[in-house]
């Protein structure tokens, strides 16, 4: 073979490009679940228990990472490429997988398109920026805080929309859809008053938390956070940060930080040392830690943690 | 004072100053990068600025003892239709003590031509192994590997034309590519030391004129026609690792084929292993080898050359590498040279980070002491594609 000639190269492409492209059939054999990717734990187990056996569901990240800082890789484009739905968390903490929605060229997961979900969709939202923002005010999110599934009300909005996404792909199964969301939010209305009143007593608690990810969990259950460890959103903390921190902590009497596994507790345990303040490492998505499996898992897992305090 | 009230209050009006709203309902779904523009249609824009510092004890160096911006680099980005985006990244950078403005990519991506098929058009950083696609400030590392160098040029193989890449039905990820461009050739490379001499014109008249004296290039790459594929393939060993195995070719003419009517072939291979213990930890071994045949008139060179780096991104901010790189010269007189460098890397944000690496390299007999400090820093949605 003479591979000097230029043309010859472009042949052996093109011949094995449409070898391999005869075996599109064959490895394309349509599933009777619908193919649900989400880019968070969290998100696959409300997918899981609005979709049932209807649907199949993996997760690109895993409870134990940080969702802002999840790599990209090949084999989550494989993932995305047989999708049928990608459900994401949106305002910017997972924007990672829109690069790779590009690799995957799946048009029934591109923006816009009938499986294209972003969870936030009418959720009520928390510390939205208001004028210009920018990088001296840290990695704070152009469109609000994106933590909004540690509030569990939001886990409603979420399954709504989850349910509505699936309804609409796959309408033979609307109505098993629209039942299991209907008792998706049965179980929330009735785990929100049994972990309300778990945490009743600890209503208007001070805080402080590592990263500014529990705004919306504090909101639900009545805590103040009074500080975080990092003195704005991503920007590590200082000496002279956890100085100020300590003061105020100690006007404020803030007797617990919570901080989420995959940080760093160097600065939680200075803080504590100099406050007596329990650090108590809570996960923020299912999966954080071993057993927490559902998002139902998850709520029970910080509540016990902050009812034991 | 009215005046003066007035204008407090025009200006309260036109920067309203950063307040953090209560509650808002998210009403529609997060815009993409390509869509954060104002309701305008304005493109995405952004700067990213490089200040290099380097020394080195290579007496023949210009660029050494030098702390100077060195790259200015804006892009625009954005969506031009449905599944259709535009990239264009125009840089200012310094090259030989001179300010040079050039675009540095510009090119139109066609997300979704057919199942798995896509494709991009215009001016590119052709996709040959793994760092030859990538944006220099985006890279693990200060210098560009020997081999690229060697091979490809100061600045990698760019060219203008298409490509199309085409990601097969398969359970796992491969996907093939084949691109054909137009590779900008070398100035020519002539002597600053203009020295004249008289001579008669047509007319009869005496008049000066310089005399160019050629001195010998220093550098190779392909240039005219290029024609390049490459194949990739990835699978994961476990839920916390992934190997990544590519292939890659490329062939044309010589830079300076006029002279030396030479014809070249780079054949390349790569694999990076990456491994996440935990969430932040992060360890990468990538290795890339890339041979070169040259084929000019008095006969064929093999020429090879490759690095393989190791990294470990020790936490959300520190990274640690080394890089020991391998490669011959372009030229019928073959050097080699081999160095070793170490890298650290401090992460401020995305686009935003200071980066230090020293480096031993060995040309020929003769060895060389280098080091680097980059400052990159990013204002705005800067961002670029998957490699």
């Amino acid at each position: 073979m003479n591979w000097n000639k230029e043309g010859d190269l472009m042949r052996i492409l093109a011949l094995v490009s449409l070898v391999l492209t005869g075996l599109l059939p064959v490895c394309r054999a349509e599933s009777r679940t619908l193919r649900v990717v989400t880019t968070s734990e969290d998100l696959a187990s409300i997918v899981r228990a609005v979709g049932g056996d209807a649907v199949s569901v993996a997760s690109l990240s895993s409870g134990e990472q940080d969702l802002h800082l999840v790599e990209p890789r090949p084999s989550m484009v494989m993932k995305l490429k047989n999708a049928d739905v990608l459900v994401k968390v949106g305002m910017d903490i997972d924007m990672w997988v829109d690069a790779l929605i590009s690799s995957a060229r799946n048009e029934r997961i591109f923006y816009g398109a009938p499986g294209y979900v972003d969870a936030s969709v009418g959720v009520g939202l928390l510390q939205t920026p208001e004028g210009k923002i920018d990088g001296s005010m840290g990695d704070i999110h152009l469109y609000g805080n994106p933590h909004y599934w540690l509030d569990p009300v939001h886990g409603k909005v979420m399954a709504r929309h989850i349910a509505g996404v699936l309804s609409t792909l796959s309408p033979e199964r609307a109505a098993l859809f629209d039942d299991r969301r209907k008792r998706f939010d049965a179980e929330i209305d009735r785990k929100l008053e049994e972990w309300r009143e778990r945490l009743a007593p600890l209503k208007g608690t001070p805080l402080v938390t590592y990263h500014n990810s529990w705004v919306y969990f504090a909101a639900r259950f009545g805590f103040e956070i009074v500080g975080n460890i990092e003195p704005k959103p991503g920007i590590p903390p200082t000496p002279a940060h956890l100085a100020r921190l300590v003061d105020v902590m100690v006007a404020r009497g803030a007797r617990v930080i919570l901080v989420d596994p995959f940080f760093p507790l160097q600065g939680p345990r200075a803080v504590s040392e100099r406050t007596g303040a329990r650090i108590l490492v809570v996960p923020s998505s299912v999966g954080g830690r071993p057993g927490i499996k559902t998002y139902f898992d998850l709520f029970d897992h910080i509540v016990g943690q902050l009812a034991g305090a | 004072m009215k005046h003066m009230f007035s204008f407090i209050v025009c200006f309260c009006l036109l920067v309203p100053p950063v307040v953090v709203a209560e509650t808002n309902i998210m009403e529609s779904a997060t815009p993409l990068p390509g869509m954060r523009g104002t309701p305008l249609n304005l493109p995405d824009i952004s700067v990213v600025g490089v200040l290099d510092g380097h020394v080195s004890d290579d007496k023949t160096d210009s660029a050494k003892d030098r702390l100077e911006l060195s790259d200015v680099e804006t892009a625009f980005q954005g969506y031009i239709y449905p599944e259709m985006r535009a990239d264009v990244f125009l840089a200012i950078h310094r090259h030989d003590g001179e300010y040079e403005a050039e675009i540095c990519e510009a090119k139109a991506s066609f997300l979704h031509l057919a199942d798995g098929l896509g494709g991009e058009a215009g001016k590119i950083h052709v996709n040959f192994g793994k760092l030859n696609r990538i944006h220099e400030h985006h890279r693990p590392m200060i210098d560009q590997p020997l081999v690229l160098t060697n091979f490809f040029g100061d600045h990698g193989l760019v060219g203008q034309g298409g490509t199309l890449n085409y990601l097969m039905p398969l359970p796992f990820f491969l996907q093939f590519e084949g691109g054909a461009w137009r590779v900008a050739g070398h100035h020519p490379h002539v002597s600053e030391d203009v020295e004249t001499t008289q001579v008669t014109d047509v007319n009869g008249n005496v008049v000066d004129v310089a005399i160019y004296e050629e001195e010998p290039c220093t550098e190779f790459s392909l240039a005219d026609e290029v024609y390049t594929g490459r194949a990739k393939t990835s699978f994961a060993p476990t839920a916390k690792s992934e190997l990544e195995i590519g292939g890659s070719i490329a062939q044309g003419r010589g830079g300076h084929y006029e002279e030396h009517l030479d014809k070249a072939q780079v054949v390349g291979a790569d694999m990076t292993f990456r491994f996440w213990p935990t969430a932040y930890r992060r360890w990468t071994f990538q290795n890339e080898w890339m041979h070169l045949r040259r084929e000019v008139p008095v006969g064929i060179l093999h020429r090879q050359g490759g690095y393989s780096f190791l990294q470990c991104r020790l936490n959300k901010y520190w990274d640690v590498g080394a890089r020991f790189d391998y490669a011959d010269n372009a030229f019928p007189d073959k050097v080699i040279e081999r160095s070793g460098s170490a890298i650290v890397g401090y992460h401020l944000t995305e686009t935003s980070d200071l980066r230090i690496q020293a480096k031993r390299r060995r040309v020929g007999d003769d060895d060389i002491s280098e080091g680097w400090v980059r400052m990159t820093f990013g204002i705005g949605p800067h961002s670029h594609e998957l490699e």
